[in-house]
């Protein structure tokens, strides 16, 4: 119990810091950062703590809980950790024990593989793998431009392994585990190339994103899941939604690369969109797994999610043509979180109510 | 780790192999079909999870798999299984799940009903 707490603070802290830091970034002071000695370092790591900060550690929790080691629990503790010296200012320390999470990530990885030798497994460790390096580029002193292609083709790698998984219920699978592989390998070539060439390297991984999008769209079980119902309808929607926006994410990377001011599109519709909108139709059925939490799933579920979406397309499409729109649209981009952290706290509230303390304490 | 199969009652329809008292099967079976997959609004049993169930004089053996050793519901899906196979299991007897790799899950195991609703 004082674990689980222990590691939803820590996740916690993460993501309120590194959204705290993206809204400074546009000029949203909620509250006065200037009121906070340590404002400019939040400012300067809000990827690191959204990325490794946050999601790192939640999928770290998740991972853990897969393979049923206790021990695998020391990377998410490391990298939630290392988010806490990094709000703290401890750059260095923080920027070193986010590699350590990373390498302990991977070793989890490698026991997955061991037990299940297939390509998703293999794909979940190679993405572990694009975290060691983004964390380690990081850590080195490397700019956005060198990290963030690493650090987020470690959470879309481990998104499209996992959805590679649940495409072997559908009969074109053999097509989809051949081609999953080559254009993911295309994304980590565009983020080796990025380093050495920003204009090259970009215009490829924005490629590989959209195509990636595309493979999802033709692949995924979720076009067959939306027309079922509940919690299964919910997740595909969520899914669904996601691939849009991984879509637009390709396409303005590449137009970043290109010199075209797209570079917040990039970021948050791939960050925000894809990787939030997954995090959020998994949320109400990995958190009863994981924190032994049990909700009680509704139609009210759609309200964040619909939410996030509204938020985006303020911010990154109108947000285009005005920065205090793009500035409003962030504001609604942290306001759609709280409230899927309210719904989901709602939910629970729900679950408890209806079938009683014992049956929460039961959860399992 | 596989069972013997010399005495399996196997009808044609069972979605699984079955060892013992033939007034159980279908109880368990139902129970088991009771436990769906969040993901893709199927039971564990039209997924083709379960590998197996045998019952003897003490026991409740239930052999199932995982599509993915990666899959943090794992516990959830296990849990909800001895909930369920709770209710309709003999009080005398006792109930053990076991998870297994070998041999991994592949489609073929889907039922039909599954594989027509996935396209197949």
């Amino acid at each position: 119990m004082a674990g689980r707490a222990l590691f939803a603070a820590l996740a916690g802290v993460s993501l309120v810091g590194g959204i705290a830091g993206g809204l400074w970034r546009l000029g949203v002071a909620v509250p006065d950062p200037l009121a906070f000695a340590w404002a400019g370092q939040v400012l300067l790591v809000h990827g690191a703590l959204m990325i490794c900060g946050f999601l790192g550690t939640v999928i770290g929790i998740e991972r853990a809980a897969a393979v049923n080691q206790r021990w695998a629990l020391a990377a998410p503790l490391a990298s939630g950790t290392a988010a806490l010296c990094l709000l703290l200012g401890h750059q260095a320390a923080g920027a070193w024990l986010g590699v350590a999470a990373a390498v302990l990530f991977l070793a989890v990885n490698g026991l997955v593989v061991w037990r299940q030798r297939a390509t998703h497994t293999l794909l979940l460790a190679v993405g572990a793998g694009a975290w060691v390096v983004g964390s380690l580029l990081f850590a080195l002193g490397q700019g956005g431009d060198a990290v963030f292609p690493w650090w987020f083709a470690f959470l879309v790698m481990t998104i499209a392994a996992e959805r590679l998984e649940m495409t072997r219920l559908m009969r074109r699978w053999p097509a989809a585990s051949a081609t999953l592989p080559a254009v993911l390998s295309l994304l980590l070539a565009g983020a080796a190339w990025s380093g050495a060439d920003p204009r090259a390297g970009g215009i490829l991984y924005g490629a590989a994103l959209a195509l990636l999008a595309v493979w999802l769209v033709v692949f995924d079980v979720a076009r067959r899941t939306v027309s079922t119902h509940g919690v299964s309808r919910y997740m595909a929607i969520c899914l669904l939604g996601g691939y849009a926006w991984l879509g637009i994410a390709g396409a303005a990377w590449a137009a970043a690369a290109l010199g075209w001011p797209t570079r917040d599109i990039a970021l948050h519709a791939l960050g925000l969109g894809f990787v939030i909108s997954m995090v959020m139709g998994h949320a109400p059925v990995v958190l009863p797994a994981v924190a032994r939490i049990k909700l009680r799933f509704g139609a009210f579920f759609y309200l964040p999610l619909a939410a996030l979406h509204l938020s985006l397309l303020v911010r990154l499409v109108l947000g285009s043509f005005s920065e205090p729109l793009r500035a409003a649209g962030a504001s609604l981009n942290a306001a759609a979180i709280v409230f899927f952290a309210v719904t989901v706290a709602g939910a629970a509230i729900a679950w408890r109510i209806q079938y009683g303390a014992e049956g929460a304490r039961k959860t399992r | 780790m596989e069972s013997p199969v010399t005495s399996l009652v196997l009808p044609a329809a069972a979605p699984f192999p079955y060892e013992g008292p033939e007034h159980l099967q279908g109880p368990l079976t139902a129970a088991l079909s009771r436990v769906v997959d969040p993901e893709v609004s199927m039971s564990i049993v039209d997924v083709g999870l379960v590998y197996g169930v045998t019952v003897n004089a003490e026991l409740v053996h239930v052999r199932l798999t995982m599509t993915s050793a990666a899959c943090p519901v794992i516990e959830l899906i296990m849990d909800e299984a001895e909930a369920e196979l709770d209710k309709v299991v003999p009080p005398e007897l006792h109930i053990r799940l076991e998870l297994v790799w070998e041999p991994p899950w592949s489609p073929d195991r889907m039922s039909s009903g599954a594989k027509r609703f996935m396209g197949w």
